[in-house]
């Protein structure tokens, strides 16, 4: 088990480019699941592979319990990684798979077999030990290569988007695995996804990148209930926050957010900072927003519904808003009767809304800490 | 329906077995037939067999000593293009360095030079280095010429195994040197195993710079010494058609036991 620190973590591939991975700071506790999540091209994978010793480190310190671990080869550094294509070596067997790490390691015969023994027993692969990977399903194939890492016991384990090869049903069972496995080992794991569902059940904390950057680190919940941006914001949710373009006004109850004939008001102390007439964006997660089907409810905004996507549990509507280019989604109940072209209202709680700067930063975040402060 | 398409198609394949096999089987026939037979008739069936040109032509006409060196020569320079070849395919194939392309083109473009062009250079270097009328001499030759063909192949079979497999064994503690043996090599199995037959083949019936390179009677290989039975005013076509014998077997034997491999190297990635 061990304390990793990323400090400037920068990887540059050529200087024509933008930096792959620019400034990265951070702090994986010891026994910590910390995930880094964000699209494509985010740099999660290139963080990951520098932690692993598969990528040099442009400019930065890498750090494993303390000892700067920059110029150390990928075999030195004690780490275990699971790929994403399992990489699982297609002429050994499971059994040679999971023991050809001890094997580089000299370790004597019977304790290879023991640990090699016990880590097929957790992943319930004892009795498969004898066939190549080729005959193994996918999800057979993600174990051992689970197991690969697990009989290594080293000081941190790394997981480079895992499950994202395997079916639905599958990703949910295995997701489950690894919980289990790290409630078992208590080790420290850096998981790299782009599947917030994985990031935010799996992990301790999550580390959301974007364009080479951390945009946000902290608990699932409180990245998702405080976003830092409205990159955050919109990323993380399914369906994502509604972003939405407004101005800062005042009004005699305090300030208020308009845009086109709409209007919301806000408390005042989010946009305090701001003068009447500064942009903003507003944040409306889609479960804070009602549909109102009553034309006489005092609803704060009317559209009309262009698209009705029944969930079962709920129903997705997206409403447009006169004068703004994206539809409005919002969660409703999952027996609501609303239909394509029905002129609805939305019913929204101020206080849940967020108020972004329009730089992107969250004056909510913002006010909140200030608060904490 | 079904069974006239299948018959048309059994008559096509028969057509090309005997197409294929008419010339093997022919001198198979005529190894077993003495000269002054075959010159009363070509295709005749050998009555009575003489086998004992077999041994004949082993033990009087040196064919034992042509089939040994054919043999170090050829699976020497076999064993040395294949290491020397899927060293080069997995250095061109794993690593990004400065002029990789163009390594890789150069190497691969003297494949467009007939080899009589550059036979007679050839000829004066290795004068000049004391390997003339040597079989390490021949060998080396024989590797230099392969070597083009043996990377175009392997390095293509090489690039195409996973990334991840290599950062695996990173991972898991081994150098560069060790996963080329242990991961690389071992999963390029069937496309090395290709290259060995091919290598194998074209190099058990190399003539030309055999002819030029080796005059030494106890340094002729099998070609060279089939070519002995022909003469300025006579050839000996019986002994010719034993000597192809003897000559094609370790051919069919190294085919027989590789040819699953063989097309398993030929067809890998065609499908998943």
């Amino acid at each position: 088990m061990a304390v990793v620190t990323l400090n400037g973590l920068t990887k540059r591939y050529d200087r024509a480019h933008p930096a792959a991975a620019e400034d990265v700071d951070l702090e994986v506790a010891d026994g910590e699941f910390m995930v880094l999540l964000g699209p494509s091209g985010c740099g999660k994978t290139t963080t990951l592979r520098m932690i692993a010793g598969l990528e040099s480190i442009t400019s930065g310190t890498l750090s494993i319990d303390g000892r700067v671990v920059n110029d150390v080869p990928a075999r030195d550094r004690d780490i275990a990684m699971v790929f994403q294509s399992y990489a699982l070596y297609p002429h050994m067997s499971v059994r040679d798979n999971m023991a050809f790490g001890l094997r580089r390691r000299q370790m004597p015969r019977a304790e290879i077999e023991q640990r090699v023994r016990d880590a097929a027993e957790i992943l319930g692969l004892s009795t498969l030990m004898d066939r190549k990977p080729h005959a193994l399903s996918g999800g057979q194939r993600q174990r051992v290569a689970l197991g690969r890492a697990i009989v290594r016991d080293p000081k941190v384990f790394l997981f480079d988007e895992p499950l994202s090869n395997l079916d639905a049903a599958l990703r949910v069972s295995t997701r489950s695995e690894i919980a289990a496995l790290h409630r078992r080992l208590q080790a420290t794991m850096i998981y790299v996804t782009h599947d917030q569902v994985e990031a935010m059940t799996l992990g301790s904390r999550i580390c959301i990148m974007n364009a080479g950057r951390i945009a946000q680190v902290g608990r699932p919940m409180d990245v998702y209930r405080m976003p830092a941006d409205t990159f955050v914001a919109g990323f993380l949710g399914n369906p994502p926050m509604n972003l939405i373009p407004a101005t800062v006004t005042d009004a005699p109850g305090g300030r208020e957010l308009r845009f086109g004939p709409n209007r919301v008001e806000v408390p005042a102390a989010r946009t305090a900072p701001l003068e009447a007439g500064s942009a903003v964006t507003l944040g409306l997660r889609p479960e804070h927003l009602a549909p109102a089907l009553d034309a006489s409810d005092s609803a704060a905004l009317w559209g009309e519904v262009v698209t009705v996507e029944p969930l079962g549990a709920e129903t997705l509507v997206r409403v447009h808003l006169p004068e703004i280019a994206d539809p409005v989604i919002v969660r409703a109940p999952g027996e609501s009767e609303v239909a394509i072209g029905d002129r609805i209202g939305i019913r929204l709680d101020p206080s849940a809304a967020h108020v972004f700067h329009a730089d992107g930063h969250s004056m909510t975040a913002a006010h909140h800490q200030a608060r904490r402060g | 329906m079904r069974v006239a398409t299948q018959s048309i198609v059994m008559a096509i394949l028969c057509a090309y077995t005997m197409f294929a096999a008419g010339p093997f089987v022919w001198a198979a026939m005529l190894s077993l037939r003495t000269t002054s037979e075959i010159h009363l008739d070509h295709f005749a069936l050998p009555d009575p067999m003489h086998w004992d040109k077999y041994p004949d032509a082993w033990f009087n006409s040196n064919y034992s000593i042509y089939f040994m060196n054919s043999l170090q020569v050829v699976v020497g320079a076999v064993i040395l293009v294949t290491l020397i070849g899927a060293m080069a395919a997995h250095c061109l194939a794993r690593y990004r360095f400065r002029l990789n392309r163009i390594i890789y083109f150069v190497l691969f473009s003297t494949i467009i030079f007939p080899p009589q062009v550059t036979i007679i250079s050839l000829f004066q270097i290795l004068v000049g280095y004391g390997l003339y009328n040597s079989k390490l001499g021949l060998m080396l030759v024989y590797v230099a010429i392969q070597l083009p063909l043996t990377v175009y192949i392997l390095e293509s079979f090489f690039a195409r195994i996973p990334a991840d497999l290599f950062d695996a064994a990173r991972m898991d503690g081994y150098s560069d040197w060790a996963i080329f043996w242990r991961v690389a090599l071992p999963v390029a199995m069937p496309a090395v195993t290709t290259t060995v037959i091919l290598n194998f083949i074209l190099l058990w019936n190399e003539f030309l710079f055999a002819v030029v390179l080796i005059t030494d009677e106890a340094n002729r290989t099998l070609p060279l010494g089939i070519q002995r039975f022909i003469g300025d005013t006579q050839e000996d076509i019986g002994m010719i058609a034993t000597g192809l014998m003897i000559a094609i077997i370790p051919v069919i034997v190294v085919y027989a036991f590789f040819s699953e491999k063989l097309i398993q190297g030929m067809t890998a990635g065609a499908v998943k």
